[in-house]
């Protein structure tokens, strides 16, 4: 999630992770201040583990993008009801790899960076392929809900002669617009942040619509209730009977387009989500400069992106920028997956992609929706951090990061079974401080503590570094050429 | 302005109670002593300081927030960040962008919380009417309008159709996607952009006594494809860069005497230095109050500041300002569906709460290389030129119990957050309030050496024309022409030193 604009990476740093850096010199060495004596090959063998594991889910989440394509096309062709229930299980489980891989963001990795600089600003696909709030209304029709006044005062009065009716205007409606891939892409215009069109999300809209109540009302702020999107499986209709929600068309061709947006959009995930995994092949450039550490030094550093990754998604993006928002603003755009009520399921898999991470454990997806791992083809068992830990003797350490992931589990377990039952997220953060919301609460608590045990690996091991590293010495400038900057 | 003893805060010896002694005794100490950098001004935001780390960010959490508080910022976070979106949807926390507008997020333009993208040269128009594949529009920084004089409130007066700003883009479809096939046919539906604006940069040498030049660049604006009808004939118009956000927070708790001491409008102790408190309206008291944000130290609080850049940069009605970004004049954008909530804002309170929250707690970074001796050395020469007579290093907040954090803390923002004349080079003529069109606001240096680290494309002063800290010094005019005078006959290794201290804040 979080949507990607140009230029503005969102490189949270978690304070406490950024404290630790300023307690090191970062004079590194096997043997440094922190009294711990670094193992080389140890510290190759969790670099692997990680691009492991990223290679491992990435390849599923193609996977399961693939699976969605093609139920996506059946329904296309034949837009029944169970084709419709069909395409909207497979991106449930589509879903299931991919926030997984969510830790592998905020770090100039290939999902936000092709080449792996984040000073040049973040050119990764990531804004095409998880990018919120979607731009709903620019796709298809929408419904006001609990908007007021679609004309504002005194407008009337202020008329100046011309009098042009407000349009419906949407790419699904305005025809003449083809429907291509370069339509969808976040990157053909380089100057601007675009509304987001394109990625998971959009298709979520196009197969769930917006997330009414169960009788259609649109009142969504006081009276949300537990059901999800409503569209109609007319709004797919190959004839006469194409709707657009209470609309009647008449004609099939509003009807075709939102197929073809389908397919456009989920071609295009496919495609961005393969030149994600690739980066993490065996051979690809990113995976080779990541592995290849020929000293402590160089490993350090590395393990150091695993953590702000880490850190970063823990703190600021998931306990911060996407449960506390939305509990502090009872906001239902703010979840996630706000059209599919998914959200429980995103918070769920972000967290456990935090702890795959540490433990070097990756299990495969769940493809039935259980809320267990069925899918195992692809999973790894690896060397983790926590191995790490425990070779280098600091089990006390270990075990305070194991109890902090334990605890985030069991809250956003109990998060996922009240969504399962009668609270989605989207029920529970109208009430921020209500006992709905209590697993919401201890959730963005336990994420905070977290956040504070990988500071503390990140000081233990001593992988802090200098700010040096991206801020030139003053000596550098060159004191002969007052015109070349430094 | 008053003379004064000026803290050269690379000397200020560590303890508080060094600080306490008469003001000449401290001057005599720091010019007979070997300095050593004072602890608190290795962290110019004092308890919110935080270290750069390896993706320097100037959009951290001050770093003595407690966890509650925390979470409030990163809320307040999501809100700066994450675009909004054309009204209507479903709920209305999140859309109400426009109907015309310059950015959809805060951090847009705030990279990072740091400046804005400066136009590049290759971005720049090269004078062809019909403008060429390279030719783009100006969106990282906006354009101010105003005609001469000053409105009901003394701010500017706007012009008739197209207000106080020009917002080159709209949430209509055609602009939305513009470029791609068919959007074209759809133009004559929903509002258009105001228009667009492009920027030539000018070159000219500026010589050194010693020989050196350095080029310098200025900008020449051209208005394109205005969506609304021309321009009033006299209308002006500005650019405006966008400014680093850190260390707002502990700027506003600055106590305003402290401000006022070292005014002096009428330069009455002929230093050449007047240095003038602007004093602006604010919309929520209904009263002039002294201005402290915004180059021309136009806005009277960081609320008040977050709320205008939400109406006129990403055109969000909030409680402050519950008006849309449209004139009467603009019919089509004035019947663009709105994202108002049931109070009639795009904004509620408890958000905008959270973005100023937001906004007042973003921790200022800790200095870089304070100790390095070229640093050490550039800081006394700060000092000898005269730069530290507006760009005053120090001052202690005051205290607020909603922001604990910030209250009590030792600064080093490098500001008076004054008016001053800065000489016809920088001018366009537009008021401001008490501003004149050559006025601006002594813009605070801490961070400033950040800026190429938030990306790469840096512009300094107020419209991004400097490229390097080096080129803003050689601007400044004005009050501050002695200054760059006495810069400008130093060694080149001197230069350089004065240079690095700046980077080091």
């Amino acid at each position: 999630m979080t949507h990607r604009g140009q230029g503005f990476p969102l490189f949270v740093l978690t304070m406490t992770l950024a404290a630790s850096w300023s307690c090191n010199s970062g004079d590194g060495g096997g043997d440094d201040g922190s009294g711990v004596e670094h193992d080389l090959e140890k510290l190759r063998s969790v670099l692997e583990t990680n691009a492991d594991i990223a290679f491992a889910a990435y390849s599923d989440s193609v996977t399961t993008a693939q699976r969605l394509e093609e139920a996506i096309n059946t329904f296309v062709d034949e837009p029944t009801e169970a084709n419709f229930t069909a395409a909207k299980q497979a991106w449930l489980v589509a879903r299931e790899p991919y926030g997984q891989t969510e830790v592998y963001r905020f770090r100039a990795s290939p999902i936000d960076d092709t080449n792996y600089d984040a000073s040049d600003g973040e050119d990764g696909p990531e804004g095409d392929i998880n990018a919120w709030p979607l731009g709903e209304g620019l796709i298809d029709y929408v419904v006001t809900g609990t908007d007021f006044g679609d004309d504002q005062v005194n407008v009337t009065e202020h008329q100046t002669g011309v009098s042009d009716p407000i349009p419906d205007n949407n790419i699904i409606n305005s025809t003449d617009i083809t429907i291509d891939e370069a339509l969808i892409s976040n990157t053909a215009t380089a100057d601007d942040e675009h509304d987001v069109i394109a990625g998971y999300h959009a298709i979520e809209f196009l197969l769930w619509g917006q997330d009414l109540n169960a009788d259609g009302s649109a009142d969504t702020l006081d009276s949300r209730d537990s059901t999800a999107g409503q569209r109609p499986v007319t709004d797919f209709a190959l004839d006469d009977t194409c709707t657009s929600g209470p609309t009647e068309n008449g004609d099939p061709e509003l009807c075709v387009r939102r197929g073809q947006y389908l397919q456009v959009a989920v071609a295009k995930l496919i495609a961005d989500l393969t030149s994600v995994r690739d980066g993490w092949d065996q051979g690809a450039d990113y995976r080779t400069a990541f592995t290849t550490v020929d000293d402590v030094d160089a490993a350090k550093a590395k393990l150091l992106e695993i953590l702000v990754g880490m850190g970063t998604l823990y703190e600021g993006e998931l306990a911060g920028e996407r449960m506390q928002i939305a509990l502090s603003a009872n906001s239902q755009e703010d979840e996630h997956s706000c059209f599919a009520d998914n959200t429980h399921r995103d918070i769920w898999l972000n967290a456990e992609g935090i702890s795959n991470a540490y433990r070097g454990e990756y299990a495969g997806y769940d493809s039935t929706l259980d809320g267990s791992d069925d899918q195992t083809g692809s999973a790894v068992s690896g060397y983790g951090i926590d191995d790490y830990l425990t070779d280098l003797g600091l089990t006390e350490l270990e075990s305070a990061v194991s109890a902090a992931l334990d605890m985030t589990e069991t809250n956003y377990m109990a998060i996922d079974a009240g969504a399962r039952g009668s609270n989605p997220v989207d029920v529970v953060i109208m009430d921020a401080a209500g006992d709905a919301a209590g697993p919401m609460r201890d959730t963005i608590v336990s994420l905070n503590a977290q956040s504070t045990q990988i500071a503390n690996i990140a000081i233990e091991l001593d992988v802090g570094t200098a700010e040096d590293v991206v801020i030139p010495d003053a000596s550098e400038c060159d004191t002969t050429n007052p015109t070349a900057e430094c | 302005m008053h003379r004064r003893w000026v803290a050269p805060v690379a000397f200020c010896v560590v303890a508080l109670g060094a600080c306490g002694s008469s003001r000449d005794e401290r001057r005599d100490e720091a010019r007979d002593d070997v300095p050593s950098p004072a602890v608190s001004s290795t962290r110019p935001g004092g308890d919110t300081s935080v270290a750069l780390g390896p993706n320097p960010s100037l959009v951290r959490p001050a770093a003595n927030l407690d966890d509650d508080a925390k979470a409030r910022f990163y809320a307040g976070k999501a809100l700066a960040t994450q675009p909004w979106v054309r009204a209507p949807t479903l709920t209305d926390a999140r859309d109400g962008l426009g109907p015309v507008y310059n950015a959809r997020s805060c951090l847009a333009c705030h990279i990072k919380g740091g400046r804005g993208q400066a136009a590049s040269p290759t971005g720049s128009p090269t004078g062809s009417p019909t403008g060429s594949p390279k030719d783009q529009p100006l969106l990282a920084s906006l354009v101010r309008l105003s005609r001469p004089g000053r409105g009901p409130n003394g701010g500017p007066i706007p012009d008739p159709v197209y207000g106080t700003q020009l917002q080159p883009q709209s949430t209509s479809l055609s602009h939305q996607l513009r470029g791609r096939p068919g959007a074209d046919a759809y133009k004559d539906q929903g509002p258009p952009p105001e228009g667009e604006a492009f920027i030539r940069w000018t070159s000219a040498p500026f010589t050194y006594p010693d020989g050196q030049t350095v080029e310098l660049r200025s900008p020449t604006l051209e208005i394109r494809n205005l969506g609304y009808g021309p321009l009033h004939p006299d209308t002006r118009m500005g650019v405006r860069h966008a400014p680093s956000m850190a260390g707002m927070g502990l700027l506003e708790l600055v106590d305003q005497a402290d401000i006022d001491r070292n005014a002096d409008p009428e330069d009455r102790d002929h230093d050449g230095i007047s240095g003038r408190v602007n004093m602006v309206w604010d919309p929520e008291s209904q009263t002039q109050r002294p201005g402290r944000f915004g180059l021309k130290a136009n806005q009277p609080s960081v609320r008040v500041q977050v709320a205008a850049a939400l109406l006129g940069d990403m055109g969000i009605s909030s409680p402050v300002f519950p008006q849309q970004p449209c004139t009467p004049q603009q019919s089509r954008c004035l019947q663009a569906p709105t994202g108002n909530d049931a109070n009639g804002h795009e904004i509620s309170e408890d958000l905008l709460q959270l973005m100023v929250f937001f906004t007042m707690s973003i921790a200022v970074p800790e200095r870089r290389k304070p100790t390095h001796p070229m640093v050490v050395r550039g800081g006394a020469l700060f000092d000898d030129a005269g730069c530290a007579d507006c760009h005053v290093p120090h001052y202690v907040t005051g205290s607020d119990p909603a922001y604990p954090h910030l209250s009590n803390q030792e600064i080093w923002p490098y500001t008076d957050l004054l008016l001053h004349d800065m000489g016809a080079g920088l001018a366009d003529g537009r008021e401001d309030h008490l501003a004149s069109g050559s006025e601006w606001r002594t813009s605070p240096l801490w961070s400033a050496g950040l800026a190429r680290a938030m990306h790469d494309q840096v512009g300094l002063l107020h419209d991004g024309r400097a490229r390097t800290i080096e080129e803003a010094i050689l601007w400044h005019d004005g009050e501050a022409r002695a200054s760059r005078d006495r810069f400008s006959v130093l060694a080149v290794d001197d230069r350089r030193s004065i240079v690095a201290f700046v980077r080091s804040l």
